[in-house]
């Protein structure tokens, strides 16, 4: 495979919802235009102006069919190409910077949103197991997770109360992003202390929210055009685990790591060591760990390192998945996070970094893994 | 720019039901005659895409993960594209972006439905919008019917002409290995037969089926190494138009007018009735074949009833169109519009079989899905141009 994508395709714009654990005063209309019509300002780009888009949703957290069609007007596509990628939105990223790379469009716009307020999250999840051996017995993914955490915990010699670190630092910055609506402060004794797949307690699984976010993708030229700081999509990779739990590893992420190696392959890096910002999606504190060490971000086991006092200063300097989980948006949202602190976007400046990554998850037990590497000038 | 062939084919044995396989059992199906048309094995692809119909269909929440260990794709890229019924082309298109932005060089597109599983016309249902398109709302037959209503007095797409596309595709049907609906009708008979939401009849509708169909498309350099008769794509796109959109037209789909006009200039047609060899549609409903044949451009606006009752499109006649029945012979929704994209690969490359159209060179495909306002054309030939 060759490395074609490198500096032709930017990221040129995006802009997303506040997060909330409940939207009720608001439909998926308006958090999807919210975030498609603030993506687009100040690229002085019009919504004419994208040639196609490419969408992240569910339809069983939709509770509808097609649900893309139901949303169309609301995502600028009128008249458009459009697909719907039914994964976490970092695919349709992937989707999108593919498209462009090969030459057959110049600005595409990325959508992802969910309002899982309105249904059954875990349903969603439980619908995702197979029907004959994994669905009788009650499988899910946070019995999933579960069943990972008692083996990443017993081969890498950490506790359960361990993990109450990667909870602490994830709130606290989730706190000092005004973008959501998760608080430090708020968590309750019982959130600390609950059961609920030994050894994971309540605070070791993401909080999902609802919410939308929009990334405007440009080539070359529509990008020197624009102006500003383009980001450019220097790598991208992804990969899948199989389905049945018990023929993975249960302490490591080899679907992520070969995600990973297929980024740094296309952006020609050696290895994780000269990112700058990484932003991960997890839907467990224990899956959070196991992504930065399939990433190269730490040797395997000793991810919690990342946590002590002054360590992992350029990692989900957003909050990351875990205080605020939009199913199918999260991944799309770190690259969000990254590109609009990499072009001075953001209320998060990036100082001198220049590179980063973006790491999105999907699946039983974060069976899929999608990670894209960006750079700017 | 970057040509992009199909290098395999491969499809299921369709049926009203597989009870013999699972959803994932169905996939592997095809994708292991693919890969075998193709002389490849999994080894060679570096990426996957999957298509289905919408996941309610078949109540599998994101089937593709499930599928990935019958596919034996473990540790490649898996995604799946879900645009409806036309979702194979979008898969599709998926792939090829995949291959010319230097993601993937091999990549296999399996697209497939059981719709055996599940509640097909409530899931449907479950489209419009909770609060002002449901209560009204039944399946897709009601909304199709008001559409073809409206054709009937403006395009003059009358029941006998529509009946004419059915005895046609089932005719065609019966020579086709595939398909499982083999019974020739005629058009008194689809005119007598039972009707379901008026104008549409008993006869007008294809089967519900369970059915797969995988794809292997590869870039040129490396296709030719792979097959000596690789099917050049000569353009593909796939479009929408919003639902909501004030000036969305009940005649002609605008969607497939702009897909079309599209592909025609990227495959250099400018007289697709003369240029293209054969065609293959998905058409969900016998008044859809006649829409197309105005919006692909094949005859003039208001001119299908004739164009087929001239027996142009039959397989005697200068435009063969779904010389594999088309969805009367198997409509397993979520791979149909890949089996229509197969049909014109095997046609181009000499490998149709009993239902080869004599030296065809150029196909047409068109395909779609949602409420009629999802999309797709491609071109495939012969030549890379």
């Amino acid at each position: 495979m060759t490395s074609t994508t490198r500096r032709n395709v930017a990221i040129v714009g995006s802009a997303q919802t506040d997060l909330r654990t409940a939207w009720s005063d608001r439909q998926h209309v308006d958090l999807i235009s919210e975030a498609v019509s603030r993506a687009l300002l100040g690229t002085g780009l019009r919504i004419e102006d994208v040639d196609f888009v490419i969408d992240s949703g569910s339809d069983f957290l939709d509770g509808r069919s097609i649900s893309n069609c139901g949303f169309l007007g609301a995502m600028g596509a009128h008249h458009k190409e459009e697909s719907r990628v039914e994964e976490d939105g970092l695919w349709a990223a992937l989707y999108a910077a593919t498209k462009i790379a090969a030459g057959s469009a110049s600005v595409g716009l990325v959508i992802a949103y969910s309002k899982s307020s309105e249904s059954d999250p875990s349903q969603y999840w439980t619908s995702l197991t197979e029907p004959f051996t994994q669905r009788p017995v009650g499988l899910d993914d946070v019995a999933a997770a579960g069943l990972f955490a008692q083996r990443y915990l017993a081969s890498s010699g950490i506790s359960a109360d361990d993990l109450r670190a990667v909870t602490r630092k994830a709130w606290a910055a989730a706190s000092a992003n005004a973008a959501t609506d998760a608080s430090l402060d708020d968590l309750t004794d019982e959130f600390w202390s609950e059961e609920v797949a030994t050894p994971l307690r309540r605070s070791d699984f993401s909080r999902t929210a609802d919410g939308a976010v929009a990334v405007v993708l440009a080539g070359t030229a529509a990008a020197r055009q624009i102006g500003g700081d383009p980001v450019w999509v220097t790598g991208f990779g992804s990969a899948i685990d199989q389905h049945f739990i018990a023929a993975r590893e249960l302490d490591a992420f080899p679907a992520a790591a070969a995600a990973a190696r297929q980024a740094y392959r296309i952006a020609g890096l050696p290895d994780a060591s000269s990112l700058d910002l990484v932003e991960v999606s997890a839907t467990s504190t224990v899956g959070e760990l196991m992504v930065l060490e399939a990433l190269g971000l730490a040797n395997k086991g000793r991810a919690i390192d990342l946590y002590a006092d002054g360590a992992g200063a350029g990692i989900n300097q957003s909050g990351g998945a875990l205080p605020s989980d939009v199913v199918m948006a999260s991944g799309l949202l770190r690259l969000h996070e990254i590109a609009s602190q990499l072009s001075g976007r953001s209320d998060r400046p990036a100082g001198d970094a220049r590179t980063g990554l973006a790491h999105g998850v999907g699946g039983l037990g974060m069976q899929n893994h999608c990670v894209l590497t960006l750079e700017t000038a | 720019m970057t040509s992009i062939a199909i290098v395999g084919t491969g499809q299921t044995a369709h049926a009203r039901r597989r009870l013999d396989v699972s959803q994932a059992g169905l996939a592997r199906e095809a994708a292991v005659a693919a890969l075998a048309d193709a002389g490849l094995t999994m080894d060679d692809i570096d990426s996957v895409v999957v298509a289905s119909g919408p996941a309610m269909f078949g109540a599998v929440n994101q089937p593709e993960k499930w599928l990935v260990d019958a596919l034996g794709a473990r540790f490649k890229p898996v995604v799946r594209i879900t645009s409806g019924g036309g979702t194979g082309l979008a898969g599709a298109l998926a792939a090829m972006n995949q291959i010319k932005g230097g993601f993937a060089k091999r990549v296999l597109v399996v697209a497939y439905d059981k719709l055996s599983e599940g509640a097909l016309q409530a899931s449907i249902s479950t489209l419009y919008d909770p609060f002002w398109g449901r209560e009204f709302a039944v399946g897709i037959m009601g909304f199709s019917a008001a559409y073809w209503r409206a054709r009937m007095d403006r395009l003059g797409h009358t029941e006998e002409a529509a009946a004419m596309v059915s005895v046609k595709n089932r005719k065609n049907a019966m020579l086709n290995p595939n398909a499982h609906v083999k019974k020739e009708v005629t058009v008194e008979e689809v005119l007598a037969s039972k009707p379901l939401c008026w104008p549409i009849k008993v006869l007008d509708v294809p089967p519900i089926s369970d059915g797969a169909c995988a794809v292997v498309l590869a870039a040129e350099g490396d296709a030719e190494s792979i097959t000596s008769t690789p099917a050049w794509i000569r353009g593909m796109a796939y479009y929408c138009e919003a639902d909501n959109a004030a000036n969305r037209s009940m005649l002609q789909s605008e969607p497939l007018k702009i897909a079309a006009a599209r592909v025609y200039r990227s495959a250099g047609v400018t007289n697709p009735h003369r240029q293209f060899d054969v065609a293959e549609v998905q058409e969900p409903y016998t008044c859809f074949e006649l829409s197309y044949y105005e919006g692909l451009g094949l005859c003039r606006e208001g001119g299908a009833a004739e164009y087929i009752a001239s027996g142009a499109t039959q397989m005697t006649g200068e435009l063969p169109v779904n010389p594999s029945g088309g969805c009367m012979g198997a409509n397993p929704i979520g791979a149909t519009a890949l089996i229509r994209l197969a049909e014109a690969a095997m046609q181009v490359t000499g490998k149709a079989g009993a239902y080869q159209v004599p030296g065809a060179e150029l196909a047409l495909v068109q395909a779609g899905g949602g409420w009629a306002n999802l999309r797709g054309v491609a071109v495939v030939g012969s030549t890379k141009d």
